[in-house]
């Protein structure tokens, strides 16, 4: 089924087509996104268990952004009658220019911008699913995620908790200009299945998920993650700590995504650009990897929880090949962002919801794959590390520097596993050096789109990110 | 709207109901250089309903929520309530009681948003700069934020402050080499000695960081937390003391007993208070209307006082609970001196310092910190990481005598780990 496009948003169009109307006789520029994305959110856990139809993007809400002598405004809000439109434009650009005042108050000047384009275009997209969130049998969900969480709780005496959350949402956008019309509709879902052990001295969590670009139906591969989840929680409870030092490793397609993410991804986002807080910035065609990586960005690049047709400034979805065998060829860029730069914009510009600015943010960051197996990749470490599971990293694109925390690494000796454990683990480095040593690639390639993305420690979105299994040397700690 | 809803559901027959009603008025303005880059207005209101059913005769409760969009008439109400009744009765939880009822309808004066705002404005515009240091971006954020909390056991309380937050960027260059450091100042008003003073000290050590080595030390030392990024630390003992974290045995701590029998070194003992001077969380209430007063958490590592959440303390039997705003951890037992004695590394920066909570483990990597030798030498050092468990960190953790205000929480000037990872 095609899921429908939000009647309410459809019912407001005409009534932000007159504040657009209204406010272009003052403005250089206006754009309207209005949003009504709705979710389901089941949180099932031993101790606590409960339903809500929030997510990390269920909104209601319209944010309305102008343009004048260089200055770009917004005004976002949620109350909204269609019948008072023109009342409202009013209102928007009496506070705007009430702010205005303050700031010529205060001798501030704008960073001087041109005015961003309105070409026409009209579209329409209405995605494929299976099911809803807004009309899914909740109660036959809430039990199929109760009987995951019991059994979690039931397959060790160690295990003293299995939290099991699933989310799905129905995301629905329209962004309007006088010479632009473009909806979309369709649906994401993430679950993830969470048991944490202990033995009474130690703490461990083994974790597990699914994400698509799909509806709830996605929810039914649930069951099949817990028997390893928990045997991952267990085996981290006799886990050793690893001795710090620089290893040949072979990340999995999970570690592989964060890697792409972290360590290269943010690194190329290009409103960093425009503040010179991207050394990327003067490595465009310039060798940044071995020749064997390859990184493809784009809500295109993939079907997954962040594969729309436009994004929050009505830029039409993309896929950017970022570095291409080893060099790096483009970054990725929101529309004012490129206005700045003189470049086009990528489909890039992404709210964490109305009430946010836009920022270029993540879509889905992939390595492409390379020939080799994994069983051939493991041979070929003389003494090293398969690492598994991403815990979390951080960016920093002015230094290239790299925070990635993994889960475990699985011992590799003379080309063998040997069944040792070490856990957990923190992955640092310098980007060049860490893209540099990539020496083999798997011919398999994943995608994963559960948790969110921050700006720094703020803006929080949706992301996918993923690739092959991927040799190379890192330092470990 | 708010008390219409609260009608349809006196009238609803539903066991137990919670509506939150939160108006956030607001002005952001993002930074380039010393250029506006863009202005933006905000005006939302989020209305978000709870409804509690009982199952199993009385024994079980579960809940289910929804937003109640702007607009929405009686019967799209009356439609919600009846989903969510339906969706609560799905869950089992074991019986609990809302808080109990506390009525406050006394609020505040409107916040002056234009004066919070030009004092940011005036106070980023005069931030001493040089060739080599300077302000590279930074964003304001200031709300004006009505918040109210009803339940159907009668409580119905309204909250109205301001919230502000500066996101500032400081860059220092030497010989074409360039780098940057983040900082992140909350507050309620604008706190401007606050951010001049942060800017200041960001600029210092910038200068530190542009000559900083790569780190090469690999191995384990003690190290000195020696900035605002040990607040992690202290927010692990802030987690582990909650009902939530207690009553699942993600934290083994309890009352009365010493968290940590086998500590050689300093014992931590916090507060919780009310009202802290220029903090963004001065509420006379939580979000649940549980009443905030001070507390005493913990006592030279002793657990005093288990609080936060109403679900978990009522099961766990504890009375007047509710959910701590503000800390205060006292100093320990040390000068400065005696902190920063011997070989150690000095942590200041980090990209991402994190003390998970259930794990007890430690992660960060090194944006900026200093090998000090033991004999007079200190080396401005970046990369790498640190790591450990605070299982181990505890048994001789140790705290200087003065403490620093991070917004809602005070905590040591100085915190020393022995024996971290260095990689």
């Amino acid at each position: 089924m095609k899921a429908p496009f939000s009647p309410y948003l459809a019912g407001i169009k005409d009534g932000l087509r007159l504040i657009i109307a209204e406010l272009d006789k003052k403005y250089d520029y206006v754009s309207v996104l209005a949003t009504d994305s709705t979710g389901l959110s089941a949180r099932i856990s031993r101790h606590s268990r409960s339903v809500s139809d929030a997510t990390m993007t269920t909104e209601r809400g319209i944010v309305v952004r102008v343009a004048k002598d260089g200055l770009y405004s917004e005004y976002a809000f949620n109350d909204f009658d269609p019948a008072r439109a023109a009342e409202k434009a009013s209102e928007i650009a009496a506070e705007l220019d009430a702010d205005l005042e303050l700031l010529r108050q205060n001798g501030v000047e704008p960073y001087e911008t041109g005015v961003l384009s309105d070409d026409p275009f009209t579209l329409f997209v209405e995605m494929e699913t299976e099911r809803l969130p807004e009309t899914t049998d909740v109660k036959a969900l809430v039990d199929d995620l109760v009987a995951i969480s019991d059994r979690g709780c039931t397959l060790d005496e160690r295990v003293i908790e299995c939290i099991v959350n699933a989310q799905s949402t129905h995301v629905c956008k329209m962004f309007l200009t006088k010479n632009r019309d473009l909806s979309q509709s369709y649906v994401y879902s993430e679950g993830i299945v969470v048991p944490f052990a202990t033995d009474g001295e130690k703490n461990t969590d083994g974790y597990d998920g699914v994400s698509g670009l799909c509806g709830p139906e996605i929810f039914d591969r649930l069951p099949d993650l817990l028997d390893k989840c928990v045997a991952t929680a267990i085996e981290l409870l006799g886990a050793d700590r690893v001795e710090p030092g620089e290893y040949e490793v072979i990340s999995s397609p999970e570690v592989t995504g964060l890697i792409a993410h972290e360590a290269f991804g943010h690194g190329v986002e290009m409103d960093m650009f425009v503040k010179n807080r991207a050394l990327g910035k003067d490595y465009i065609d310039k060798r940044v990897g071995s020749d064997l990586v390859t990184m493809h960005e784009g809500a295109l690049c993939a079907t997954d929880v962040t594969s729309y047709a436009f994004d929050d400034e009505g830029v039409l979805a993309g896929d950017v090949t970022e570095i291409d065998k080893g060099i790096l060829r483009s970054g990725i860029c929101d529309a004012l962002s490129a206005l700045r730069l003189g470049v086009e914009p990528t489909g890039n510009g992404k709210r964490e919801n109305f009430e946010h600015k836009v920022y270029t943010r993540m879509t889905n960051t992939i390595f492409d794959s390379g020939e080799s197996t994994l069983d051939e990749m493991i041979a070929s470490v003389k003494y090293g590390y398969l690492l598994e599971g991403m815990e979390s990293g951080m960016e920093d694109p002015k230094h290239w520097g790299i925070q990635c925390i993994i889960k475990l690494g699985r011992e590799i000796k003379d080309g063998v596993l040997t069944g040792r454990v070490v856990a957990p683990l923190i992955m640092t480095g310098y980007v060049p050096d860490l893209l540099g040593s990539i020496s083999m690639l798997s011919r398999d390639r994943e995608v994963f789109g559960n948790g969110g993305c921050g700006k720094g420690h703020k803006e929080w979105v949706k992301v996918a990110d993923g690739g092959p299994y991927m040799k190379m040397k890192v330092r470990l700690g | 709207m708010t008390d219409r809803i609260a009608q349809r559901l006196k009238s609803s027959g539903v066991h137990a109901w919670e509506i939150s009603d939160e108006t956030t008025r607001g002005r952001e303005y993002y930074f380039i250089r010393h250029r506006l880059d863009q202005n933006r207005i905000k005006d939302v209101r989020h209305i978000k309903l709870t409804v509690y059913e009982t199952t199993d005769g009385g024994e079980t409760i579960g809940s289910a929520s929804a937003e109640v969009h702007l607009g929405a008439d009686d019967a799209q109400i009356d439609r919600i309530i009846k989903d969510l009744s339906y969706r609560a009765g799905l869950v089992k939880n074991p019986y609990f009681k809302l808080n109990p009822p506390v009525v406050s309808r006394i609020e505040g004066e409107a916040p002056d948003l234009d004066g919070i705002c030009g004092a940011f404005l005036t106070v980023f515009s005069q931030i001493p700069e040089t060739p080599g240091e300077d302000v590279n971006s930074y964003e304001i954020f200031v709300r004006d934020v009505r918040r109210r909390y009803l339940n159907s056991n009668g409580t119905d309380v309204v909250l109205r402050y301001p919230t502000s937050m500066a996101e500032v960027i400081v860059n220092a260059r030497s010989g074409g080499h360039e780098i940057e450091l983040y900082r992140n100042i909350s507050s309620g008003e604008c706190d401007k000695k606050r951010i001049s003073d942060t800017v200041a000290e960001a600029m210092r050590l910038g200068s530190d960081r542009l000559r900083a080595q790569p780190s090469s030390f690999s191995g384990s030392v003690p190290v000195v937390f020696s900035s605002a990024e040990a607040r992690g630390i202290y927010e692990y003992f802030l987690d582990r003391l909650t009902p939530d974290m207690i009553f699942r045995r993600f934290s083994d701590w309890s009352l009365g007993e010493q968290i940590c029998p086998d500590a050689v070194g300093d014992r931590v003992t916090v507060r919780t208070l009310a009202f802290l001077p220029g903090s963004s969380s001065n509420f006379a209430f939580d979000d649940q209307g549980a009443p905030v007063r001070d507390e005493l958490l913990m006592e030279a590592g002793v657990p005093r006082f288990i609080t936060g959440g109403r679900m978990f303390s009522y099961l766990m039997g504890i009375e007047g609970s509710f959910k701590p705003t503000n800390v205060v951890f006292e100093g320990g037992s040390k000068s400065r001196d005696e902190i920063m004695s011997g070989a150690f590394l000095e942590a200041v920066e980090f990209s991402d310092f994190q003390v998970d909570p259930i794990t007890g483990d430690v992660f960060g990597e090194i944006r900026l910190g200093y090998m000090h030798d033991g004999k007079g030498g200190v080396t401005p050092v970046t990369g790498g990481s640190v790591s450990g468990s605070m299982n181990d960190f505890l048994k001789n953790m140790t705290m200087s005598v003065e403490t620093i205000s991070d917004d809602d929480m005070v905590f040591p000037r100085y915190t020393r780990f022995e024996g971290v990872t260095v990689a």
